[in-house]
């Protein structure tokens, strides 16, 4: 018996050899394996045996009947790893085909400078506030130290709007968002920190100006308000917006309505500050430094203008254009404002 | 205001060893920017004085000459076009390798060797113009006349003429005029870079006899002071070259001694002079008043100006100069002129500058009047000019030295609290390191109190009006680069964001996310749109000022700057979908306009108007969901600017607060728009107040939803919602719409809807035949009230 066992593994392992397909796999295995498959046949010999000799065969007929299975389960293996190969291959995809862009909407480069913006000086505890785009010039220039007639408002192309001269003045398209210093001022709650991002106009059009932009407006009253203040925050700002290897300076500067004043140069990316690319002067910057804008610690007559104390209160604010600040940040590659707000979809798809 | 600044000059009156980059770094971190920094020298590498020997006629051409120079180590052959040139001149020859301007226009090129019709030429004999003189051009054809200089042949240009030296382009402030004089400048400079200011006095004037001469003041309003000298005898003649240098390096042209004088002055204390002939001037003085209606003066410019009301010098006659901004053409000095009567003003500022934009006349004399001079200036700057007058002109004093003014004259003096400049500036800075400072820049400080006083020097008499105007010189003169920054103490604040400003932001982050691309258009808009878009042109606020006539109004509308940008984009990006969020200016009566948030978004460029709608109305309802607002469509009458049977009101809390539709034809047209374009127009301003966040969870059913499809032809004017509203059924939880079909298969004026229905229970598991049920009363429905026919 023990032989015919044996004899069984090998025949198996023979028939196998000749299977090529998982369904007459699916024949073999019943015909060995079945309920009354030769196996189950073979072993129904075992009943006459007596009690040693079916120890011995016990043993031999597990290792044939484990050694049948393994054989199945090989060729079971070596088969189904060829259907799925076969069928992956009837599967093939160009893997060059283009990709599809998901149908995303994309808002506009200057919302999202808006939002980075808005969020960093959020950090800070600074707050949005709302401020007329259309104003009196009371809030644009006499409430901010200029007087009418003054020279200094020649730095302004204010846009004039047709109207009756109300008791507030003229109307104009605000110049810069700093009429917001004073109308914030009104509201009577103290301290501020407020950052006021809106819309100005100015009389000018060119490949770095624009008749209509954006600017933000930083505002601090408070008891202690220090130059040492505000340094820290423009700091704060320009590592946060531009990357931590960019280096700032405050150089003296003069507006009416801060004293001191100051403007905000940060270090030139494209020269890293030298002022030199391969031993040629930069193109972007001046001696390695670019622009920012302008700050300042507000002047009393402004703080005077907003109904307080200047022996009590002081302040510090700054003024910065979006776009501007946002085409110093480096590798955008805008060399021409204009194009912001063409309008153009295929450069509003980029950002 | 920018100064271009000779650092020889500069170091006259400044003493200082620092190398020009220390300078100007130095300079910007505590004084003036400095934005250029130009090496005069550098400019004239390989360009060398050269002695003519010999001049022949070129071979093959009549204009031009063979003209041998000694170069120094050599003699070279130039072929030379100049008419003047002459053997025993010296003139500049530029080598090659040297970079000259041809005609002394444009770029600056590289010299080469060159052959000029045949002849070989080593270098060019060149042209004050095209060594960077256009000032000193005489003709167009006439080479430099250099037979003045004493440097022997082939000495460097630089050298010869004592060009090396550096200019610093300096942005001066407008409140500092001062600076724009290179002793004011000095001043600071001493300060700022550590040097040593080198105060200098001219000569005090000596008085003449032998010519009467009066200055009165009529207007004392616009004019607080008038000085007058007259110097006989002078010969006016061209300035030494020391004195052109310098006029040239600022980038002045020299005239004539008389007139260089005037200039140079001018460059040195920033304080406008003027020299009359004296034979102009009639009846032997001059008189400070206002235009008379009518009168009428040619500037020296030869434009005639009418200068009724503005403030004039005048003779017993007629006017002599328009006061502060430019000089008579006829009263002038000329080479004729033997006797000049020099003249200095101090006029208000305003004034000048109410001139400057009437006439609409400029100069640099305009420029810093118009910033505030101080009446202290005038005898220093006269004395200066009479004695350089002296010595280039000669002559002598003939006059008086008139002086009128309209009061004394009081420094100003302001308190200074030292605890309260250390609490702005945020650094502990000491009284004496404070003092220093201030007396370094021309303070005089007295500290007996607690409370200290302060002088203004005359020179600062305009631009200091505050106490916390010194806390600024401390600060910059301490210098902002050597503070260290900290953020805000205190208490942040405690107010809110705007609901605008939240709301805003929510809606672009929520239109991007649905597809659409945002546009930001001007707020400007003109007549023809105006027009184009059907609205009243006498609505919107004019510019009074605009730039272009395309931007000669503020918007009312989001829409014509909208359909601009599509009309602008439909060449290359033939469908999209676009927002734009933005402000209209509303009117008011004699008010600010009313600034109100409107929101447009649309698609434009589509083929099925049925699919765009239904995409736009989800986008909106999506929108309305998410705020927490109710929305409804009405149609009802419109307008021409919407399609009449393809747009609705859309209405929250009972009011109209927007438009979906499609663009009328016609408006699409007139913006030259060839595609259709649907939007919906939204006053989100006035929504934002009723806006809040929906966080509310509504429970889902556990039990299976049984979903079928049912279609159905109807008329095409059966409303879905019509339909919805008799599908009343505690069983039927949705009705959506799958598809809207019209063609083959459907009559003409009939349409078919797919309809999905949602079936489930919230109690079990519905059956198989209950849910038969219900769709058999829907179909009864579809068929009894809308005369439908049930297609398989």
């Amino acid at each position: 018996m023990e032989n015919e066992l044996r004899q069984l593994l090998a025949e198996v392992q023979a028939r196998l050899l000749g299977v090529n397909v998982l369904a007459d796999l699916e024949v073999v295995r019943i015909e060995v394996l079945g309920r009354k498959g030769k196996l189950a046949e073979l072993l129904k010999g075992l009943a006459v045996l007596d009690i040693n000799e079916k120890k011995v065969i016990g043993v031999v007929a597990n290792e044939v009947k484990m050694g049948i299975e393994r054989a199945f389960a090989e060729v079971e293996d070596k088969l189904s790893a060829a259907a799925v190969l076969a069928k992956n291959e009837s599967e093939w995809l160009d893997m060059t085909m283009p990709g599809v862009t998901p149908e995303v909407g994309h808002t506009h480069l200057t919302t999202q400078a808006i939002e980075d913006i808005t969020n960093i000086f959020a950090h800070l505890g600074f707050v949005r506030a709302r401020h007329p785009e259309v104003d009196w010039d009371y809030y644009a220039f006499e409430a901010m130290n200029m007087p009418s007639d003054h020279p200094a408002r020649d730095d302004w192309e204010t846009f004039f709007v047709k109207g009756e001269k109300g008791v507030k003045g003229k109307m104009v398209l605000t110049p810069h968002t700093s009429n917001g210093q004073v109308r914030e001022m009104e509201k009577g709650v103290f301290p501020i920190r407020m950052i006021s991002i809106g819309k100005c106009f100015r009389r000018q059009a060119d490949v770095r100006h624009l008749p209509s932009f954006y600017q933000f407006e930083g505002l601090v009253i408070d008891k202690k308000a220090s130059v040492t203040e505000l340094k820290g925050v423009c700091d704060y700002f320009a590592k946060s917006y531009f990357g931590p290897d960019r280096v700032t300076r405050l150089r003296p500067y003069h507006f009416r309505f801060t004293e001191p004043s100051f403007e905000l140069d940060v270090s030139c990316s494209v020269c890293s500050g030298t002022g030199k690319v391969d031993g040629v002067k930069c193109k972007l910057c001046k001696e390695g430094w670019l622009e920012l804008g302008g700050a300042g610690m507000v002047h009393p007559n402004v703080i005077k203008a907003g109904g307080l104390d200047p022996d009590e209160y002081s302040g510090f604010a700054f003024g910065w254009g979006v776009e501007r600040t946002m085409m110093m940040r480096a590798g955008l590659n805008i060399d021409d404002i204009r194009i912001l707000y063409k309008n153009d979809l295929r450069f509003i798809r980029q950002f | 205001m920018n100064n271009l600044a000779s650092y020889n000059w500069l170091k006259e009156y400044c003493k200082t060893d620092l190398s020009v980059a220390d300078f100007a770094r130095e300079l910007s971190l505590r004084s003036m920017s400095v934005e250029k920094v130009d090496d005069v020298a550098a400019r004239f590498d390989r360009i060398v004085i050269g002695l003519v020997n010999e001049v022949r006629s070129h071979p093959n051409a009549d204009k031009l000459r063979l003209v041998t120079v000694n170069i120094g180590s050599e003699t070279v052959e130039i072929v030379c076009g100049g008419v003047n040139v002459a053997s025993g001149m010296k003139v500049c020859v530029a080598l090659p390798g040297s970079k000259v301007r041809w005609h002394g226009e444009g770029d600056y090129i590289t010299l080469g060797e060159s052959e000029i019709r045949g002849v070989k030429s080593i270098g060019m004999i060149c042209g004050a113009g095209e060594v960077g003189f256009a000032e000193l051009e005489k003709g167009e054809k006439e080479i430099w006349d250099l037979s003045f200089v004493l440097a022997v042949a082939g000495t460097n240009l630089a050298v010869a003429l004592e060009l090396e030296d550096t200019v610093f382009d300096i942005e001066v402030t407008t409140n500092r005029p001062d600076v724009m004089g290179i002793v004011g400048l000095a001043r600071e400079a001493a300060a700022a870079v550590g040097g040593q200011f080198v105060g200098k006095q001219p000569t005090v004037i000596t008085p003449g006899t032998g010519i009467p001469f009066t200055v009165k003041i009529e207007n004392t309003e616009r004019c607080a002071r008038q000085m007058a000298v007259v110097i006989d005898d002078v010969k006016v003649a061209e300035s030494p070259w020391w004195l052109q240098k310098r006029l040239l390096l600022a980038g002045v042209r020299p005239i004539n001694n008389i007139v260089d004088v005037t200039n140079y002055v001018l460059l040195e204390y920033a304080q406008p002079l003027h020299a009359f002939d004296y034979r102009n001037i009639e009846g032997s003085e001059i008189i400070v008043r206002a235009g008379k209606l009518g009168e009428k003066i040619t500037a020296l410019n030869g434009k005639e100006y009418d200068i009724g009301g503005h403030i004039v010098l005048a003779d017993a006659v007629k006017p002599l100069d328009i006061a502060g901004i430019m000089g008579g053409n006829e009263t002038g000095t000329t080479e004729a002129t033997k006797t000049v009567v020099l003249s200095a003003s101090s006029f208000d500022a305003t004034s000048i500058r109410r001139t400057a934009r009437a006439l609409n006349l400029q100069s640099d004399a305009q420029l810093l009047f118009e910033k505030g001079l101080s009446t202290e200036a005038l005898p220093i700057a006269l004395a200066r000019a009479v004695e350089l007058i002296l010595q280039t002109a000669g002559g002598i004093v003939a006059s008086a030295v008139c002086d009128t003014r309209v009061k004394e004259y009081k420094p100003l003096v302001f308190p200074f609290r030292p605890e309260m400049a250390r609490k702005r500036i945020g650094v502990e800075i000491a009284d004496e390191r404070m003092q220093r400072i201030l007396e370094e820049l021309g303070f005089v400080v007295n500290r007996t109190a607690e409370v200290w006083q302060v002088t203004v020097p005359f020179w600062r008499d305009h631009d200091i009006e505050v106490e916390v105007d010194f806390s600024e010189e401390i600060a910059r003169m301490y210098g902002y680069h050597l503070m260290t920054g900290v953020l805000p103490a205190g208490n942040p604040p405690t107010t809110q964001e705007p609901v605008a400003i939240i709301w805003e932001r929510f809606i672009k982050r929520q239109m991007a996310a649905a597809g659409y691309d945002e546009f930001f258009t001007y707020s400007f808009t003109n007549v023809e749109d105006v027009v184009k878009y059907g609205d009243d042109v006498a609505t919107p606020y004019e510019i009074l000022n605009p730039l272009v006539s395309e931007q000669s109004h503020l918007r009312i509308s989001l829409i014509p700057g909208i359909l601009r940008a599509i009309e602008g984009n439909q060449g290359h990006t033939r469908a999209a979908k676009f927002f734009e969020v933005s402000r209209v200016y509303l009117p008011t009566v004699n008010d600010l306009p009313i600034e109100e948030t409107h929101l447009v978004f649309g698609e434009y460029g589509y083929t099925d108007a049925t699919s765009v709608f239904r995409k736009l109305r989800g986008t909106l309802e999506m929108l309305a969901n998410k705020t927490g607002l109710e929305i409804t469509l009405s149609r009802g009458d419109i307008g021409d600017k919407w399609h009449a049977t393809r747009s609705a009101n859309i209405i929250i809390g009972g009011k109209i607060v927007g438009i979906i539709g499609e663009v009328s034809e016609k408006i699409q047209q007139r913006f030259g728009v060839d595609l259709r374009v649907f939007m919906v127009m939204l006053e989100v301003e006035n929504l934002f107040e009723a806006m809040k966040l929906t966080h509310r969870y509504t429970l889902s059913s556990e039990f299976p939803a049984i979903m079928r499809d049912l279609s159905v032809i109807v008329d095409e004017r059966v409303e879905f919602a019509a339909i919805t509203r008799e599908l009343k059924n505690d069983l039927l939880t949705t009705v959506a719409l799958v598809d809207v079909y019209r063609g083959k298969g459907v009559d003409g004026g009939k349409k078919s809807l797919t309809l999905q229905l949602t079936l489930q229970a919230t109690d079990k598991t519905l059956t198989a035949e209950e849910a038969n049920k219900v769709i058999e009363e829907v179909g009864e429905v579809l068929k009894t009230k809308f005369g439908g026919i049930l297609r398989s």
